[in-house]
């Protein structure tokens, strides 16, 4: 009977004493892992783990050799450490997190996405703006978070933090 | 006995020539060993040798033409651009970022990887050789 109201209470301060005036856990879960960081963030941004589901990144940790046609190959021992970082740290592991449980809602249960940008969730947040602003050299393509989001890095996506270099904040309507 | 030590010696000292970072020297010396066991004419590593391998373009990994410079760009002692994501990468030359050419398992990390992406295939031990002396020396 008590278990009833005593656990949703926990959850609930759980969450409140973390973020956001909502009561919002936030947006992804921030990358903490500096060897993830180093190994994947030298090339790229290192996406949050908590923007693909597990079986995402199981499917992307088996073949690093075609990393999207970059060799990304690791030795075998840091290739398992992080395939097991990313699946312990998965959008499904983080739905507290509004970003992870809305790109995982977004993806049919028969689909295993490779590109964060092909999530439906992703692309319906992205697809009203202009070209130009994201194949300028300061950008690149929508997988260069940080160009725009300039909290990015903290797991934070809010609009309020968006710069689009050289046209400036993004307003949605 | 004698002789290991002396050998291993030489290998230091021959290294040595080069400026590389203690941490990496004996690296050079086992890709030294190989070149040599390729080709019993080889000598040493040669930095222009390197410069042509690191600046010439060929068809990569993805099918496009590519070279080194596509990411690294012309000058070493500046930063460069991830072809792909745009992501900034630091100066490769060890004048201007004492980092590099410091820790063998990096290196041997990004030699693997990178000669697949421009080369489509792996460097032989001349070749990563040949272009480490080329980096080292910038």
């Amino acid at each position: 009977m008590y278990k009833k109201i005593i656990i949703p209470l926990i959850l609930i301060s759980g969450v409140y004493a973390d973020d956001d005036r909502w009561g919002n856990r936030g947006d992804v879960a921030p990358v903490k892992n500096a060897i993830y960081a180093k190994e994947c963030g030298s090339c790229h941004f290192a996406y949050q783990p908590g923007l693909l589901p597990q079986r995402s990144w199981t499917k992307m940790m088996g073949n690093l050799e075609n990393h999207f046609g970059s060799d990304a190959s690791l030795d075998d021992a840091t290739t398992k450490y992080l395939a097991n970082y990313l699946k312990s740290n998965s959008a499904e592991r983080g739905i507290e997190y509004k970003r992870s449980r809305k790109i995982l809602q977004s993806i049919r249960p028969n689909e295993t996405p490779l590109r964060i940008t092909k999530t439906r969730y992703f692309v319906n947040k992205h697809n009203e703006i202009p070209k130009k602003m994201i194949v300028q050299k300061a950008v690149g393509s929508l997988a260069n978070c940080a160009a725009c989001h300039t909290t990015a890095n903290k797991g934070s996506y809010s609009e309020r933090a968006i710069k689009i270099p050289n046209y400036g904040m993004w307003e949605d309507d | 006995m004698k002789k290991y030590t002396l050998a291993m010696l030489l290998c230091g000292v021959l290294a040595n020539a080069g400026g590389f970072s203690p941490s990496i020297q004996s690296y050079i010396a086992t890709l030294k060993s190989e070149a040599k066991q390729a080709n019993s004419s080889f000598v040493d590593f040669n930095a222009k040798r390197g410069e042509q391998i690191f600046t010439s373009k060929h068809i990569g990994k993805k099918g496009d033409s590519i070279s080194c410079t596509s990411c690294h760009g012309n000058n070493l002692t500046k930063n460069g651009q991830n072809a792909t994501t745009n992501k900034i990468i630091k100066p490769l030359a060890p004048s201007v970022n004492k980092s590099r050419l410091t820790d063998t398992k990096e290196v041997q990390k990004w030699l693997r990887r990178n000669f697949k992406d421009v080369y489509n295939r792996e460097g032989t031990a001349l070749e990563k050789g040949d272009v480490l002396y080329y980096i080292q020396s910038k």
